[in-house]
């Protein structure tokens, strides 16, 4: 086991891969931005060192100080969470190249994933069903014979995509011209790179996930799916739950023997997270995320498993510590995203102090934050402020608990999603489990069943 | 080794017995083509008491930090308290995967503060020296 990880991430997340460490016996070393001095993950760290100013270029993506940070400390592996650098090909192999192990997939696994087009070849070579679609696009020309070949209306995605950015609906042919050039420049300006490829646009989808853990010695096993259908236009989710309502054995196995597969195709290690699109009968591979996912607490909660520990005992070189027969899911739980969020803006993310916080506590509840009375919500980063995650014995049961649950939740200071969560709960859509990806924006835009 | 790298080494050798024999900190010789300089390199308990960051800086007295994550060193000639600075001036180097980040006045005036010790990790935003500017 590791003596001593650093966490290169800031947020809830870096609480809760603290937590884990420290569970295991680990010191832990926190990293944070000079806006970030009073954080929570840099007071709970056993050591906490400053990488840069608030945005986040100069701090939390700054490699050269983090990979010091870690040497100076004399710590032994890097824990990346989510985003930042979590999926930075590049940056697992510095750590490599510097005798720290980087807790995740192989550097060579990250890049093949982490390029959409490249990945979705690989499972199309495994066996997986993916959404009609085509290769990398390299002129307008292409993506005017793909979609004819597809049938409109397609999706515009980029390659190196992620947050909706470079990403285009297209309905006519007359429109993809402009929509290949705006989308191509999107992406170039947001991820410094610009390719695009195509995908059917499936209408009315839902977006299901199965989460993986793969150990070095060629164990994968899945934990299960998790609902993520509950998305705002910008395809940012708000509510998760597991498992997935209203799926048909067939349609879950399917989703649990694709994901398996898939990973033993590439060998996967460590945690992941398969995204699918299901429609109708069908089921689709999306894209993997090859990290620990914001809303791994509702997997946590039905299979018992720690997540983060687990990742970070097979970077460490154990075995997986389950067996597939073991992982028994039990109950139901959802997820809320509490974000600093302003209704009244269109539901723009907010900075500010958070003047007072109160969080539900109880049987079947678990929060994950890292707000305090005084903490700042600084402008750089996302408007996650906490996760407010229930389980109960019963689908029922669980909305029951997380409408208590939210209702003793008070977070002043900033705007918060807390209204819209209960909103979203109140619905008979939600209620029945009958949503898709267009139930919340057709919610916000007064148009869904409530 | 080659004989000119041989020759090489023994100059250096030879240098750096003067300079201790002479108690010298820092020795250049220049000659022809070539320049040959050796240095003392600045032992960290001789190294200049850590004094405390001054909690508000005084007017024109200001702070140098480090904007790298690595472990800071002091230049070959080493900066003490008092040192009046006549220009830029390199005080030390923030080694950081290797490279060397060098720490500089940047400008005249006289140190009153060497905040770090040869060795210490610093951080982003370290102070490292408190320079009075005339």
């Amino acid at each position: 086991m590791f003596s001593k990880i650093l966490i290169a991430n800031r947020g809830e997340i870096a609480v809760r891969v603290n937590r884990a460490c420290h569970g295991l016996g680990a010191q832990t070393v926190a990293i944070y931005s000079q806006a970030d001095k009073d954080a929570m993950h840099v007071r709970e760290a056993d050591e906490a060192y400053c990488v840069g100013p608030g945005p986040v270029g100069r701090s939390y993506l700054d490699v050269a100080n983090i990979v010091s940070t870690a040497l100076a400390t004399k710590c032994d592996a890097v824990h990346p969470g989510y985003g930042f650098l979590a999926e930075n090909a590049r940056f697992a192999e510095i750590c490599s190249d510097h005798g720290l192990v980087f807790i995740g997939p192989k550097p060579s696994v990250i890049a093949a994933m982490g390029d959409k087009a490249t990945a979705k070849r690989i499972m199309k070579e495994a066996g997986v069903a993916t959404t009609p679609g085509s290769d990398i696009l390299e002129s307008a020309q292409k993506a005017r014979d793909a979609a004819k070949r597809i049938g409109y209306p397609v999706l515009l995605k980029a390659t190196a995509g992620g947050g909706g950015k470079g990403m285009r609906v297209v309905e006519r042919p007359e429109d993809i011209d402009r929509a290949f050039a705006s989308a191509t420049a999107e992406a170039e300006a947001s991820f410094k790179d610009g390719r695009l490829y195509m995908e059917k646009l499936l209408l009315q989808p839902r977006h299901v996930e199965v989460q993986v853990l793969g150990d070095e010695f060629g164990t994968v096993l899945h934990l299960g799916e998790r609902d993520c259908s509950v998305q705002k236009p910008s395809h940012q989710k708000l509510i998760e739950e597991a498992p997935a309502p209203n799926l048909t054995s067939k349609q879950r196995h399917a989703l649990h023997e694709m994901a398996v597969k898939a990973c033993k195709s590439v060998g996967y290690t460590n945690a992941g997270t398969l995204e699918f699109l299901v429609a109708g009968d069908h089921v689709y591979f999306m894209e993997m995320n090859t990290r620990i996912q914001v809303e791994h607490p509702v997997t946590e909660m039905v299979y018992g498993v720690d997540l983060v520990k687990e990742q970070i005992r097979i970077a460490a070189g154990e075995r997986a510590a389950y067996v597939q027969r073991d992982l028994q899911a039990r109950g139901h739980a959802i997820e809320c995203r509490i974000n600093a969020e302003n209704s009244q803006n269109n539901f723009a993310p907010e900075a500010g102090t958070v003047s007072h916080v109160e969080f539900p506590d109880g049987p079947g509840m678990r929060v994950d934050s890292h707000m305090y009375a005084g903490a700042l919500v600084p402008p750089y980063y996302d408007s996650l402020l906490a996760k407010i995650v229930v389980h109960g014995e019963t689908r029922d049961e669980a909305i029951a608990r997380m409408e208590l649950a939210l209702r003793e939740t008070t977070i002043e200071g900033v705007h918060t999603t807390i209204a819209q969560c209960a909103e979203i709960l109140a619905t008979r859509e939600f209620r029945e489990g009958r949503y898709d990806i267009t139930f919340l924006p057709r919610l916000m835009a007064g148009a869904a069943s409530r | 080794m080659s004989d000119e790298k041989n020759d090489i080494a023994a100059h250096v050798r030879a240098l750096a017995a003067f300079l201790v024999a002479n108690d010298l900190q820092q020795i250049c010789i220049e000659r022809e083509a070539e320049t040959f300089e050796v240095a003392r390199a600045p032992v960290q308990k001789e190294s200049p008491v850590r004094a405390q960051p001054t909690p508000a800086p005084r007017a024109r007295v200001e702070q140098i930090a480090s904007d790298r994550v690595g472990i800071f060193h002091f230049s070959r000639t080493t900066p003490y308290v008092g040192d009046v600075l006549d220009g830029d001036r390199e005080l030390g180097y923030v080694e950081q995967l290797g490279i060397r980040n060098p720490i500089r006045s940047r400008g005249a005036g006289r140190i009153v503060a060497v905040l770090q010790a040869d060795g210490d990790l610093v951080d982003y935003g370290r102070p490292l020296f408190e320079v009075e500017r005339s």
